[in-house]
């Protein structure tokens, strides 16, 4: 419990710091998803349980603020993201941060495109609204990058912080 | 199997509970999103500390200029609110809905190409409810769709959630409006449906959309201007594309109509 408690704590400040940023490029209708850097760490390095947990917190975190009829969308999305990872991250070589990048941005481009694809029929134009998002996903995915090693060193640094995990385990 | 036993849990859960968590979660997130709304209004002021007194004097100069029309504008406006009281009362007229003006601070915007939102800084603390107007100084800006205790959040008049009904201007026939496409670096738009035949709009000969005063926005105010129109599919109607104010974007200040005889 305290585990995904202090990953949703760090989630909290991403989210804040993503909310941030999306609100100073609204002049240029720019808009930041960073779906793949909730779900990535905990999905990579954590237990089952605790991680999940905390992707759901995120998600819920992202859900509560998007419109209502939508209350749930993240938190599942992020959950099957977080899945997805966890079945295959003995495959992967997890402690690289250049690894954990690459998981990110793809878990970030499924989930993009998953939402995309349940949102696009809201719109009264859908097949017009696709360069938009497009662009949208190429600046998510180049600020996913230059977001990434910060957030997994702040969350890692997180955990032994508040002695969930030691030092040599970060 | 696990993400079933999630999948299972979340629609077993009741709506009540969700509805609450979703509310738990808004609240956490509120106190952030005023306190870095806060914190841009200092660095703002500190900057604008920065202007020097010559500046401050021309502004100042502008502004009484300003003031002087505006106060001619107000009593025109006293006299002619009376004589619609007078000519309502003679032709036993219902009266409009009258408002009472909230302004409060935008704390976040997002614009992103799924929806359109504002979250001001004023909620169930100052009675707005769900469903108010809101505006600026460049016409509509949408609707409150969600009160919370110290912010409400906005659906912007680009979102393609949000319909209205508006009319081209010194016209009585309504038009149905809904938020559009958003390109990124460009004007934000909107769509319009079923627009009688005889009305032409094109880039070079633009029509301003207002609102139509059915539903909850008074009648007048500014939703666009028609850049294009063309045939429906049915030959009855035309639709077309709406352009909104560029503003819409950047918007740090709005307005709340608050109905005074709210049910």
């Amino acid at each position: 419990m305290r585990r995904a408690l202090v990953i949703a704590g760090a989630l909290l400040l991403l989210w804040t710091v993503v909310a941030q940023a999306n609100h100073s490029l609204t002049g240029v209708h720019l808009y930041l998803f960073v779906g793949g850097l909730y779900v990535a760490f905990a999905a990579l390095t954590q237990p089952l349980g605790p991680g999940l947990g905390a992707s759901i917190m995120g998600g819920l975190l992202c859900d509560a603020t998007s419109p209502a009829s939508l209350f749930g969308t993240h938190a599942l999305l992020f959950a099957a993201a977080h899945i997805s990872v966890f079945h295959i991250r003995d495959r992967i070589p997890r402690d690289d941060t250049a690894s954990r990048v690459v998981v990110a941005l793809l878990a970030n481009l499924g989930l993009f495109l998953v939402f995309s694809f349940s949102q696009v029929h809201l719109s009264p134009a859908p097949a017009e609204i696709w360069p938009r998002l497009l662009v949208d996903l190429l600046v998510s995915q180049v600020a996913l990058t230059l977001l990434a090693p910060w957030f997994f060193a702040l969350q890692a640094r997180a955990l032994v912080l508040c002695r969930v995990d030691r030092e040599s385990l970060a | 199997m696990t993400l079933g036993l999630v999948v299972l849990m979340w629609l077993l859960i009741p709506t009540a509970i969700k509805r609450f968590t979703r509310a738990t979660f808004f609240e956490l997130t509120a106190p952030l999103t005023i306190a870095a709304s806060y914190a841009r209004d200092l660095q703002e002021y500190w900057a604008l500390r920065m202007h020097s007194n010559r500046e401050l004097i021309e502004a100042g100069r502008d502004l009484a200029r300003l003031n002087a029309s505006y106060e001619l504008a107000v009593q025109q406006n006293t006299t002619l609110q009376g004589e619609i009281g007078r000519l309502q009362e003679l032709l036993a007229l219902p009266s409009f809905t009258d408002f009472r003006y909230e302004h409060a601070r935008v704390a976040r915007r997002e614009l992103s190409g799924w929806w359109q939102r504002l979250v001001i800084r004023k909620g169930k603390n100052f009675g707005i409810p769900v469903g108010a107007p809101v505006i600026f100084t460049g016409g509509v800006v949408g609707r409150v769709t969600e009160v919370h205790a110290t912010t409400a959040v906005v659906e912007l008049l680009s979102s393609p959630e949000l319909r209205l009904v508006g009319v081209v201007e010194g016209d009585t026939r309504p038009i149905s409006f809904q938020g559009g496409v958003n390109p990124t670096f460009g004007a934000p738009t909107a769509v319009v449906e079923f627009v009688p035949l005889d009305v032409i709009a094109n880039r070079n000969v633009t029509k301003r959309l207002v609102t139509s005063g059915l539903g909850v926005f008074p009648a007048g105010l500014t939703l666009g201007v028609i850049t294009k129109l063309e045939l429906g599919a049915d030959g009855l109607f035309q639709s077309g594309e709406v352009r909104l104010d560029e503003r819409l974007s950047a918007l740090t200040e709005v307005t709340v109509l608050v109905p005074l005889h709210h049910d």
